[in-house]
C-alpha cells in the first residue's frame, strides 16, 4: 500500500560503483530550550517529571540545546555540567543554536556542533540537488498526498513536501507525519506530526480524535496531556505562540 | 459423502493468519479446510509454523508423518511423499511440517515451488500462519490471493489484527506487483456475548470499526473446539456445535455464498465447561 518513504529509483544509471553517496536526510529532532539560566535542583526536578512523562517521544532523541532566551549563561563549567547531566538522562544532545561565541566555543569541546535554525537548514540541500540531478531526472515531488486506505497500526505515511489527506482512520501504533496540514476523515488513534520541517502555521484537523500524540513544528502533546473532554470530538491543532491549543468544533 | 465439483477457482491460495498467537489460527485452518473439503473441493492445508507444528494433531495425522514441508521445499522430497490424505474427507490432504527445523529453511523461491505444483492439483490451498510478524508469517502470506485474519475481541488481538492487515496489504506478492490486493477478511473467534455484555471483551462493532474490513463469521467460545483438537478432529468434522456451525457459515461465506450473519452460543455450559473453555 502507501509506503512513499521507499521512491522506487531506476535502475539504468551507468555509474554502477561508486565509493560513496552523500544524499539529504531530513532528521526530526527535539529541541530543548533554555528558559532561565539558574541551573538549580528544580530545573532537574522538573525536566525529570516531562521526561517521565512521555518517555518514548524523548528515549534516544536527537536533542539540539536552544540558547536563544539565556545569552548571558556563559560560566563555561555551568554550560558543561548541563550537558552532562542531559547525557546521564539519556538525551543525545548533538547541536546547539542562538549560542553566542562563548557558548558555541565551550560545546564545542563535547563534539557539539552549531546548528542554524531549522527551517534556515532546509536550503543547503536544495541547492546540492541541482547538481546530480541531470543523470536521473526526477519527477517534481508531488505537493499533496491523498491516502484512501485505513493507516494500519505499525504504518507511517509521510508526506515529505505538503498536506496530507488520510481519507479512513489511523490505526494507534501508525504514525503519519506531514510537511504541512494533516487532515483525517475517519478517526485518529495513531500519531500525528504536522509542520515536521518546523512550519508553525501548520494544522491538523480529524473527525475524531483519540490520538496517541499530536505535534506541530516540533510542539506536542500526548494523550495524557491532552485534554480528556476532547477525546472522539471533531478538532482541529494548531500554534498559537508556543502553545499547542487542540479545540473543538461545535 | 463428497462429490467432485468442477467449478470454482482453482489453486486459490489463502492464508490464515493474526499477528497474536493462541487466537485460534490452526483451529480455524483445519476447521476451515475440512468444510471446503466437505463441500466436494479439493483442498490442502500447509502448515507454517516451522518448528513449533500443531496443525498435524488438530488433524489427526501426527503419526503418519514422514516427510514434511521443509523437505520438499529443500528438494529432500517429492510433494506427493510428503502430502498426507484425510482418512475423513477424500478431498483433503495436509502438508505438514518440520518440529525439528526453524523458519529460516523456507525460502521464498521453495515456497513458491511448492505452491505452484499445488495449484495443479488443488483448489483451495489454506496456510496455516505461525504467530508473529517475522519470516514464517510473511512466507504463509507472501502468496496469498485471499487472507482470513483470525481475531478475538479484545484490544491487544485487534492491534495485531490491524498491524497483518497493514503487511497484507503491503509486504506481499500482490502489492509488490501491483496486482488486485489480497482480500482480506476478519474472523472473530472466542467470542463469548457473557464477557462482553459485562464489559471484558469488545463488541462486534468495535473491532469491525477498528480494522475496517469484511467480517467473514463469528466462532463462538466453545468447549466444542478443545474437545474436538484433543482427539485430532476439525471441529466442523466433529459432533454438530455451535462452533463448527459457525465454521460452516464462514466458510460459505468465503466461497462466496450470502449467509446471514448469527451469532451462535452453546446452550449455558455450566461453570467447568465455562472454565474449561476459556483456559482453551
Amino acid at each position: 500500500m502507501q509506503t512513499p518513504s521507499s521512491d522506487p529509483r531506476s535502475d539504468t544509471d551507468p555509474v554502477t560503483v561508486r565509493p560513496f553517496h552523500f544524499r539529504g536526510l531530513f532528521l526530526t529532532a527535539v529541541a530543548l530550550r533554555l528558559e532561565t539560566s539558574e541551573m538549580d535542583e528544580t530545573f532537574y526536578e522538573r525536566l525529570d517529571a516531562a521526561l517521565a512523562q512521555a518517555p518514548q517521544i524523548l528515549d534516544d532523541a536527537p536533542i539540539v540545546l536552544d540558547f536563544a532566551l539565556v545569552p548571558d549563561m556563559n560560566v563555561p563549567g555551568k554550560i558543561r555540567d548541563l550537558i552532562d547531566r542531559l547525557f546521564e538522562r539519556g538525551l543525545l544532545v548533538f547541536g546547539a543554536q542562538n549560542a553566542t561565541d562563548v557558548q558555541l566555543s565551550t560545546v564545542r569541546g563535547y563534539g557539539i556542533i552549531p546548528i542554524k535554525v531549522g527551517r534556515e537548514t532546509a536550503l543547503p540541500s536544495a541547492k546540492t540537488k541541482a547538481k546530480p540531478a541531470k543523470k536521473t531526472p526526477e519527477a517534481p515531488p508531488k505537493s499533496n498526498m491523498i491516502v484512501t486506505a485505513p493507516v494500519r497500526s505499525g504504518q507511517m505515511v509521510v508526506a515529505e513536501h505538503g498536506d496530507l489527506t488520510i481519507v479512513g482512520s489511523v490505526a494507534s501504533g501508525a504514525e503519519i507525519v506531514a510537511a504541512g496540514n494533516i487532515h483525517v476523515y475517519g478517526t485518529l488513534r495513531g500519531r500525528a506530526i504536522a509542520g515536521a520541517h518546523g512550519d508553525e502555521s501548520a494544522r491538523i484537523f480529524c473527525q475524531s480524535q483519540q490520538a496517541e500524540l499530536l505535534a506541530i513544528a516540533g510542539l506536542y502533546k500526548t494523550s495524557e496531556t491532552i485534554e480528556p473532554e476532547l477525546r472522539k470530538r471533531s478538532v482541529q491543532v494548531f500554534l498559537e505562540g508556543d502553545n499547542l491549543c487542540v479545540e473543538a468544533f461545535q | 459423502m463428497t462429490q467432485l465439483k468442477e467449478d470454482g477457482p482453482r489453486g486459490r491460495v489463502i492464508v490464515i493468519t493474526s499477528g497474536k498467537g493462541g487466537v485460534g489460527k490452526t483451529t480455524s485452518a483445519a476447521a476451515i479446510s475440512a468444510a471446503i473439503a466437505k463441500r466436494g473441493h479439493k483442498v490442502v492445508v500447509i502448515d507454517f509454523d516451522v518448528g513449533l507444528r500443531n496443525l498435524d494433531m488438530i488433524m489427526g495425522c501426527e503419526r503418519r508423518v514422514v516427510f514434511d514441508f521443509i523437505n520438499v521445499v529443500q528438494g529432500d522430497a517429492r510433494l506427493s511423499q510428503a502430502l498426507i490424505k484425510d482418512k475423513r474427507v477424500d478431498t483433503l490432504s495436509i502438508l505438514p511440517t518440520s518440529q525439528t527445523r526453524d523458519k529460516d529453511a523456507l525460502t521464498s523461491e521453495g515456497v513458491e515451488k511448492v505452491l505452484d505444483e499445488l495449484r495443479k492439483d488443488f483448489d483451495y490451498i489454506i496456510c496455516d500462519s505461525p504467530a508473529g510478524i517475522e519470516r514464517g508469517a510473511q512466507m504463509a502470506m507472501y502468496y496469498a490471493d485471499e487472507a482470513v485474519v483470525v481475531t478475538n475481541p479484545e484490544v491487544s488481538s485487534v492491534r495485531d489484527s490491524d498491524r497483518v492487515l497493514g503487511l497484507l496489504a503491503s509486504k506481499t506478492q500482490r502489492a509488490e506487483k501491483g496486482l488486485e490486493p489480497v482480500k482480506s477478511q476478519v474472523l472473530l473467534t472466542r467470542h463469548d456475548q457473557g464477557r462482553i455484555d459485562r464489559g471484558e471483551m469488545m463488541a462486534v462493532e468495535d473491532v469491525l470499526e477498528l480494522l475496517a474490513v469484511p467480517l467473514l463469521g463469528i466462532v463462538p467460545e466453545s468447549t466444542a473446539v478443545l474437545r474436538a483438537s484433543n482427539v485430532g478432529m476439525p471441529v466442523v468434522l466433529d459432533a454438530p456445535s455451535s462452533a463448527a456451525s459457525a465454521y460452516e457459515d464462514a466458510v460459505a461465506r468465503l466461497l462466496g455464498e450470502d449467509v446471514p450473519m448469527r451469532i451462535g452460543s452453546d446452550k449455558r455450559p455450566g461453570l467447568l465447561g465455562r472454565f474449561f473453555g476459556r483456559s482453551a
